[in-house]
């Protein structure tokens, strides 16, 4: 090694112990700030470095909401079901997000021995959830988007919104929800090894059928209810085809996106309010257990 | 702890009964460690697919995934038709349950490689051992293969019992099942084998990879509606795909009469044929062609990204993001 | 051991009757039991023990990753329980073999990112990562993957991560493992100088390395089996296994034997060396004898009596014990020996260990046995 100069040895310095100790909140704030952006960093840099996610995070799945197009064809179904399956077929990229790349992300990191760095630094575990979420979103946009943009174009879908405001919002509010669901799920699976893995598996198919991923929620009756009560991506879904469909005889039995976009805001607040309180549970437990920096679990 | 006053016998510890060195240890024993190989992997991809959990969890969790896949196609098809074609409800279900196993089949290899590399980092021990890495790799996919068989087979069970799905043992063509099962098992390995293959280059957030593969193949394979509502460019692509005829012949086999996925009004397979639809041999046939085209390309896709991956040193990488 | 700082500054480690269980089939392991240790601002403090003997479970529950089951510790006064975000400001930790970090990244971008944790602000952040690496000696390896890193280059990063955030306590878990010389060399380097940048800097570092201990450590403490068996100056542990100045002579001749040392004032014991029978006689031409005094000064002495009785000294040489005599000792196994259940009950059977007196009885047994060689 070269012989550093001071600088690399001393960077900020601090009376004490104590003064280093001592933080504002807005170093807190800025702290916590910065370490979504650091976290969301090898995202992105991922997303840039190896471009094989753009065939398969983005031409395969295009090509996998086409078969149930093409399904509701085979049936001779109204057009504005094209439309719902185009829909459900973009907002499947945030759910898959949430579940690959945050529901098990911190037993990953565990497995890959960074949890503990995580843990050790100064910033919120939070700060890094968030951080996950928003690496992740860059990319499930752009699935999300490229799925919207070339389904509606190839198979003639055509949208009638009335409310631009309040699909925007919904939109944004089931984003929020999903990932704050994320945020849960990957608290929880701190204590969790295996079992993480294979339980997120059980969300996906499950959670589309409940959530109506192809289909108006409506129709599964009692059990669509109770999905938009508890699934952000059924209440999203519905609501953002009741508005992107405004001028479409859509089943009744669901509420108006007015109130589901309320329904999406108590899920925001209840999923990061439950997540930030599982995750100190959780991380103390996990300390007493010493599951922090277990591996291969 | 080495006991006190041990003299280890080094000669006697350096004989072949010892596990010393053994000359004729370098030329193996062929067959007999290609199916230890093949074995132990079974048994640890069982023991890490199936020990994380008590069975009844792990009961619900090989069939609820396949039976909700296919609870969603019930539910469009009821939507639009109101529950008034029933030939294509059996259709449907038979096609979902089927593809649970093709998924199954295609990722367990690829994620194989990717939970070898990556989390356990054993992947390079794999490699260089005496063991012959392609048993290993298919080894480990046994596990996860079983489970999409048997949660494909609950699932028609249920559509059997519960949605409908006409079935009658008697009418079950023996004879074609075993050959479209033993071929199409073969065609699913060759694509679990090709995705394994590219997911040795890919990164660590691959995982997902194998269901999209899995998903697109779902269009053009007839699984869930007949082949000719699509443009016929992409009938053909279906056409040349094993999955179609493993699908059409098991159907053809478990549910004689139902709808063809191939054949039918503005089908390409019709135009061709004139008319008529597939027979036993003809799907036995295309399967045989279309799987072993299938499996030369795996093979050679394999290797090259075995060589590729030494050449790059990326069987020891982790690649997280 | 340091009872205060020199100041009212509170102690970097304070740890006290710290016991920790981990409750794993088939039965539970105790991994600390009944650790007190303190340890001032600027020190360089050493663990020394064998794989099992506890360290990292300590390196643990000071970084906040673990919790004791018993007794309490903290890091310049914040509780380790209750106070871990004060205590992640002024920390940080590098263990050896780890392998955290995104093999995606490059080094550049995967130190940014570490940067970010602490708060740095971006800019400042990559100048700061520049500094370091420089440090480390990586500039020709910043832009490569971090996936690509040997080894050593990737410790070398990890000490890069480690002193981001200016830690005021830095813990060292067998950060030379699996390095080379050279590598190893200059990780302990760079330690020391950085520690020596700012006063106070405080470092803690487990190793089964004797010889880094020895050179490294302002004090050390064995542990074997979660408990400290002897704590003290590396000077001050090797005298507990040596009390006597031992040194080894070689004479031309030495007409009245070894008896007539063993008369002069200040010489605990004299004897010849083993394989050097011959009393000097014989066909050998000189005499090699090992002496054992009081103190260094009573060698003067014996210097000067040894001209009265002809003969004539060739050689000179002290004997000194080395940590691993020490571990030996206090330990009764080496390094390299792992023991099985069967000596854990054994040990749990000596009672509380830790205290004094397991410490003395150890080293008066050494010290019966070493007078026995020396007779």
């Amino acid at each position: 090694m070269t012989a550093p100069g001071r600088n690399a040895f001393v960077y900020r310095p601090t009376a004490s112990p104590q003064a280093a100790a001592t933080w504002t909140p807005r170093q807190i704030a800025m702290t916590n700030l910065r370490t979504v952006v650091g976290r969301a960093y090898p995202r992105v840099r991922g997303m840039l470095r190896e471009k094989s996610w753009v065939f398969f995070e983005i031409l395969l799945p295009f090509l996998a909401t086409s078969a149930f197009v093409f399904v509701y064809r085979a049936l001779q179904a109204p057009p504005q079901y094209i439309g719902f399956v185009v829909l459900g077929g973009a907002m499947t990229a945030f759910w898959l997000n949430v579940i690959w790349m945050m529901a098990q992300q911190l037993w990953w990191e565990k497995s890959q021995g960074n949890l503990e760095l995580y843990f050790a630094a100064p910033m919120h575990i939070m700060a890094v959830l968030f951080g996950m979420a928003f690496g992740g979103f860059i990319m499930s946009s752009t699935r999300a988007a490229a799925v919207l943009v070339i389904a509606t174009l190839v198979y003639g879908v055509s949208f009638a919104i009335d409310q631009w405001a309040l699909l925007l919002l919904v939109f944004f509010l089931t984003l929020a929800a999903l990932y704050g669901l994320g945020m849960m799920l990957a608290s929880l699976f701190l204590m969790w090894g295996r079992e993480a893995w294979h339980l997120t598996q059980l969300l996906i198919e499950p959670v589309y059928f409940v959530s109506g991923l192809n289909f108006p929620v409506a129709r599964l009756g009692a059990l669509g209810s109770v999905a938009i009560s508890i699934l952000p991506l059924a209440v999203g879904l519905d609501a953002m085809r009741q508005l992107a469909f405004a001028d479409a005889a859509y089943p009744v039995g669901t509420p108006s996106p007015a109130i589901e976009a309320g329904i999406l805001v108590v899920m925001v607040v209840a999923f990061i309010g439950l997540s930030r309180w599982t995750l100190a549970v959780l991380e103390r437990r996990a300390r007493q257990e010493g599951r922090l920096s277990v591996r291969w679990q | 702890m080495t006991a006190e006053g041990f003299v280890p016998d080094t000669a006697r510890l350096a004989s072949p009964e010892w596990g010393g060195f053994d000359p004729s240890r370098t030329e193996g024993r062929g067959w007999i460690d290609i199916r230890r190989s093949f074995a132990t992997a079974v048994r640890l991809g069982w023991q890490m697919e199936a020990n994380w959990t008590d069975p009844l969890l792990f009961f619900i969790y090989s069939v609820a995934k396949p039976l909700a896949s296919a609870l969603i196609l019930v539910v469009m098809l009821d939507v639009i038709s109101g529950g008034a074609r029933p030939d294509y409800r059996a259709f449907v279900v038979v096609g979902s349950a089927l593809w649970s196993f093709v998924q199954s089949g295609v990722s367990g290899l690829a994620w194989m490689i990717l939970d070898d590399r990556e989390r356990y980092r054993m992947l390079k021990y794999v490699y260089v051992s005496p063991s012959d890495f392609l048993a290993v790799v298919f080894g480990r996919g046994v596990a996860r293969i079983a489970v999409g068989a048997m949660g494909a087979a609950i699932t028609i069970g249920v559509g059997v019992a519960v949605l409908g799905v006409p079935f009658d043992v008697a009418r079950i063509d023996w004879p074609l099942f075993v050959a479209v099962m033993v071929l199409g098992v073969a065609a699913i390995l060759a694509i679990g084998l090709l995705l394994a293959a590219i997911c040795m280059q890919t990164r660590q957030e691959s995982w997902s990879y194998p269901e999209a593969v899995a998903g697109a193949l779902f269009l053009v394979s007839g699984v869930v509606f007949p082949l000719g509502v699509l443009p016929i460019p992409v009938q053909a692509i279906g056409l040349v795909t094993p999955l179609t005829w493993w699908i059409e012949g098991v159907r053809h086999s478990l549910f004689a009469g139902g709808v063809s996925s191939v054949s039918g009004p503005g089908t390409l397979f019709t135009q061709l044929s004139g008319g008529s639809g597939p027979d036993p041999l003809t799907i036995v046939l295309a399967l045989l062609a279309t799987g072993a085209v299938a499996t030369l390309a795996a093979v050679a896709v394999f290797r090259a990204s075995d060589r590729r991956a030494k050449d790059r040193g990326l069987l020891d990488q982790t690649t997280g993001s | 051991m340091p009872s205060s700082t020199h100041s009212d500054q509170p102690l970097a480690i304070d740890v006290r009757g710290i016991r920790r269980v981990y409750n794993v089939k088939p039965k539970p392991v105790v991994a600390l039991d009944g650790v007190d240790l303190q340890v001032a601002p600027g020190e360089f403090f050493g663990l020394l023990g064998p794989n099992g003997a506890g360290k990292t479970t300590l390196i643990k529950i000071l970084t906040t990753l673990l919790l004791p089951s018993e007794g309490s510790a903290r890091i310049f006064g914040f509780d380790v329980e209750h106070q871990t975000k004060q205590i992640r400001r002024i920390m940080n930790m590098v263990a050896g073999g780890e392998q955290s970090g995104y093999g995606i990244l490059t080094l550049r971008e995967q130190l940014w990112m570490f940067s970010q944790f602490y708060g740095l602000p971006s800019r400042d952040g990559w100048n700061r990562v520049d500094e370091l690496i420089a440090a480390v000696g990586m500039q020709d390896q910043a832009q490569q993957r971090v996936s690509t890193l040997s080894t050593g280059q990737r410790q070398r990063m990890n000490f890069a991560r480690g002193l981001l955030n200016d830690p005021w306590i830095f813990f060292l878990d067998e950060p030379t493992l699996g390095l080379d010389v050279a590598a190893a060399r200059a990780v302990r380097e760079l330690v020391v100088a950085w520690k020596a940048a700012v006063p106070g800097r405080t470092v803690l570092l487990t190793t089964h390395y004797m010889q880094e201990a020895d050179e490294l450590c302002d004090r050390i403490a064995i542990v074997d089996h979660g408990r400290i068996l002897a704590l003290g100056t590396p000077d001050e542990l090797k005298k507990r296994v040596q009390q006597e100045s031992v040194f080894r002579l070689e004479l031309d001749r030495l007409d009245g034997g070894v008896g007539a040392l063993r008369k002069l004032p200040g010489v605990v014991n004299a004897a010849l060396a083993a394989g050097d029978q011959a009393d000097g006689k014989g066909e050998r031409q000189t005499v090699e004898v090992n002496l054992s005094l009081v103190d260094d000064a009573a060698l003067g002495g014996v210097v000067g009596a040894l001209g009265g009785l002809g003969a004539h000294i060739l050689a000179l040489r002290k004997s000194e014990p080395s940590l691993e005599d020490v571990f030996v000792e206090l330990v009764g196994r080496g390094f390299g020996d792992e023991t099985d259940d069967g000596d854990r009950k054994d040990r749990d059977d000596v009672g509380p260990s830790g205290d004094e007196a397991n410490v003395i009885d150890s080293t008066d047994e050494a010290r019966e046995r070493e007078s026995e060689v020396v007779a």
